[in-house]
């Protein structure tokens, strides 16, 4: 029988209209005793006001530096069955579709090999399996194998790559973000297990600018998707939405970034300069029947973005302002760019340097050059308005000579 | 002796195509509209006219067996055995048949998971895993969450709201959830310089990895009675923990100092206006578990100022910059002080440079 | 004759090993590094099968603290039994 913790502060935590996570841990601590030590820790943190985990290492499975993260109760001998509580970081599967089978068999590993508590999801988007002994590592690893199911990542490394859902159910996708995202992973899979970067490196694939995997600002590669042709205008849906009682004037025309539309009130159509079209969404979000992003699809690339630790926040910065992921020869290329970008990062990036933090360092000019990408105005919101300018005369004079 | 079998590796994730629903691999790339039907619940048309609808659940993000098991009850029941999740924690289920949706509908709520977060709600916050999982924690992060959405579960199903709001907590300055470019972001803090297990540190920490690990360089190596240990120049702590993440034996944890502090204006959506990061609010809210009242109070009072005070379609920050942060900290009662005024790396780039100035009366 | 992985492999186990001896901690790229400057005809793809060799076999194995190293396998310091 499994001790019975008496839990005041949690049980607090049942109440209310959102679903409870105390409800569940108190429903796997029914047939399990890691999650009924979990419940009885927990509540010692409530009282105490601090956590009560330790940070191991070393753990993981053989052959891999990514995957697992090492959890130690410091309360072992209050708490013996999470004195090993190790997670593992299962990759998902792209735009997070799941058949209820697969499912079941992931529950079922976990159920046989640990706490019975997950994530759906983490916050970089794997499926979390919170909480296993050590010596369970490797059959949980080589049973999640058979059913299909790889780690991802953790560490130095490049971390499980995630999009939103894409062209399997949004109408804005403007390249095939799931197919991206998978062939990525895909591709960079020693990258993925086996950590060799100055530190991590994130994918995040967003199918328009409304940006739904908020990779402009978790990724360190950020591709938003977007357009290069003429908006797609359904004059008669725009009437219908007048006609609806739609202000398209002060709600569309108004609010548009770009000031790029003109509304013919009487004729109930609409006009966009699409020279000066921003490519923001706001239109197209309040009017998605009449309105459509064009048919020359493609993404930005944008490098960078990080939280504040170390050298604070960074939002990701335009690399190449169009890039057709769909097209293979592009994607290759993509990809090149992406290893040559990496490349440089290894070779010169201190430890636990983003990229973005690397390019702050070094330069962005520097690092265009490095990487052989030649300099474009989308780069940047403005040119320089500093005259402290970099030239290298010596190689300048030695060029002129030879 | 028996024969093993080889190990799998580097087989990568599952191949998403083999979980998609027939109906989302037969329009895959060819849906043409979509409309929000009511909160919670909207439908997805393709070019040839096929429907499908999609049920948003809220779900804890933890989540035991039972429960995944019960997701996977109802696919089987109404939607041909698939489902999907969101990049914030919603459960999703779709099916080509209107007459599913309240079906569905009835059976998750009476496990007690709601129906929302389309359009212009509050949906499920992203966050990290606090004193459930994480060593370095300044605060609880699911018990937070979970007050914090009781308070607001109202927003989440219904959409009455000026525009999206998305609320976001990270347990340490890590940020795992990488709040930093949320409407509303909580995120826990340290205030006190780390602890030096003088003991243990040569032990299990490299020395300069340690001291470079420092954004102030605030840590030099010492001799601690004939042990080669570090010391920490306590004034030019900032407590961001990452000589902590690097070296187990300077613990920063501390009941009494840590807490929470509350960022406002971020986004990362470019509708309308350009994403952009949040920028601080409340500077130190004590923790105070088991339900965290001062926190939940004052996220529902950002939340309500707002509501009540923003043009339609205007974000927290569209609202902010409209009415200036001087309207902002007077609507909101919050008080300014100097905690608010930035000076890390590039901190003038913050200062009202500029005469344009909204008068507030502040007596 | 050509370099081979076998070698290079060695020939990082002795520098993780020898680091670790004097308390310092290598990460993955500097051992490539090293090698790298120290054979021509050495290129990243061969440092790196060198290295799944090496974790592959268990001689190393990958630790992580605030970034990834590698270290011949020991007991841990948080551990509990």
């Amino acid at each position: 029988m499994p001790k019975e913790y008496k839990t005041p502060q949690l049980d607090e935590l049942e109440k209310g209209p959102w679903p409870s996570f105390v409800k569940e841990i108190k429903l796997a601590a029914k047939n399990n005793e890691m999650a009924n030590d979990v419940l009885g820790q927990l509540e010692q943190s409530y009282d105490e006001r601090l956590g009560h985990w330790k940070h191991g290492g070393i753990v993981g499975v053989m052959g891999y530096g990514g995957g697992v993260i090492g959890r130690y109760s410091d309360l072992p001998d209050k708490y013996p069955a999470v004195s090993h509580f190790h997670t593992l970081r299962v990759n998902h599967p792209s735009g997070w579709f799941y058949t209820s089978d697969a499912l079941r068999k992931v529950c079922d590993i976990w159920e046989k090999h640990g706490s019975g508590l997950t994530n759906m999801h983490g916050s970089t988007g794997d499926i979390v399996l919170l909480g296993t002994r050590t010596e369970k590592l490797e059959p949980v690893f080589q049973e999640l194998a058979e059913a299909g199911f790889d780690l991802g990542g953790s560490g130095s490394d490049v971390r499980t790559p995630s999009c939103c859902v894409g062209k399997a159910r949004c109408e804005w996708a403007c390249y095939d973000t799931m197919k991206a995202c998978y062939d990525i992973t895909m591709r960079y899979q020693d990258e993925l297990h086996r950590p060799a970067f100055p530190y991590k490196w994130k994918f995040k694939f967003a199918g328009c600018p409304n940006d739904c995997v908020a990779s402009i600002a978790r990724a360190d590669c950020s591709l938003i998707g977007t357009w290069r042709d003429d908006l797609r205008i359904d004059q008669d849906e725009v009437a219908a939405y007048a006609d609806g009682g739609l202000d398209i004037f002060n709600d569309v025309v108004l609010q548009c970034p770009a000031k790029c539309m003109r509304y013919d009130a009487e004729k109930k159509t609409l006009e966009v300069d699409n020279e000066s079209c921003r490519r923001c969404m706001h239109c197209i979000n309040v009017m998605p029947k009449a309105l459509r992003p064009g048919t020359d699809t493609g993404a930005v690339f944008l490098l960078g973005s990080k939280a504040p630790i170390l050298e604070g926040a960074l939002l990701s910065s335009v690399m190449v302002p169009f890039v057709n992921l769909d097209d293979e020869e592009e994607f290759e290329d993509f990809c090149d760019l992406v290893d040559e970008m990496i490349d440089v990062w290894c070779e010169e990036g201190k430890a636990r340097e983003r990229v973005g933090e690397f390019i702050q360092r070094v330069g962005m000019g520097n690092f265009l050059e490095a990487i052989g990408l030649e300099p474009m105005p989308e780069m940047v919101a403005y040119p320089r308005d500093n005259p402290y300018i970099f030239y290298e005369m010596e190689e300048e004079e030695e060029l002129e000579e030879a | 002796m028996a024969e093993t079998k080889p190990r799998i590796t580097d087989i990568g994730p599952p191949d998403y195509r083999q979980f998609l629903p027939p109906v989302i691999e037969k329009n895959y790339g060819q849906w043409k509209y979509h409309e929000i039907l009511e909160p919670g619940v909207m439908v997805h048309v393709a070019e040839r006219g096929d429907k499908v609808y999609t049920v948003r659940v809220a779900s804890p993000r933890l989540l035991s067996l039972d429960t995944i098991r019960f997701y996977a009850d109802v696919a089987d029941r109404y939607c041909g055995g698939h489902l999907r999740f969101t990049s914030r924690h919603n459960v999703e289920f779709m099916t080509t048949d209107a007459d599913n949706v309240p079906e569905i509908r009835k059976e998750v709520e009476e496990r007690g998971h709601l129906v929302g977060g389309i359009g212009n709600s509050i949906t499920s916050m992203v966050h990290t895993q606090g004193w459930v999982h994480c060593h370095s924690a300044a605060t609880d992060a699911s018990g937070i969450v979970k007050a914090v959405m009781d308070d607001l579960a109202e927003h989440f199903t219904a959409m009455d709201l000026p525009a999206k709001c998305r609320i976001a907590l990270a347990c340490c300055l890590n940020m795992c959830g990488a709040v930093h470019c949320s409407d509303i972001a909580i995120l826990g803090i340290h205030r006190k310089p780390p602890r030096i297990e003088h003991d243990k540190l040569d032990k299990i920490c490299e020395i300069p990895l340690v001291s470079s690990s420092c954004p102030t360089a605030a840590i030099r190596p010492t001799t601690v009675n004939g042990t080669k240990s570090v010391d920490v120049i306590e004034e030019d702590c900032m407590f961001c923990a990452n000589c902590f993440t690097v070296c187990p034996a300077l613990p920063i944890a501390d009941a009494e100092a840590d807490g929470v502090s509350i960022w406002v204006g971020g986004k990362v959506s470019n509708a309308r206006t350009q994403p952009r990061f949040s920028k601080l609010a409340i500077p130190y809210i004590t923790n105070n578990p088991p339900r965290w009242p001062e926190v939940t109070s004052a996220v529902k009072n950002i939340v309500d100022v707002w509501r009540q005070d923003a043009r339609k379609f205007e974000r927290i920050g569209d609202w902010i910059e409209r009415i200036g942060w001087p309207r902002f900290f007077k609507k909101t009662g919050i008080e300014f002080g100097k905690e608010h005024i930035d000076d890390y790396t590039h901190a003038g780039l913050s200062f009202q440079r500029t005469a344009q100035i909204t008068h507030v009366d502040w007596d | 004759m050509a370099i081979t992985i076998d070698r290079i492999a060695d020939e990082m186990f002795e520098m993780v090993k020898e680091a670790q001896e004097v308390g310092k901690k290598l990460k993955p790229m500097d051992l490539q590094k090293t090698i790298k400057n120290k054979y021509d005809d050495v290129d990243k793809p061969m440092t790196k099968k060198a290295i799944k060799q090496l974790v592959d076999s268990g001689r190393l194995v990958y630790s992580y603290f605030g970034g990834t190293f590698l270290e011949l396998p020991h007991r841990e310091g948080a551990a509990n039994d």
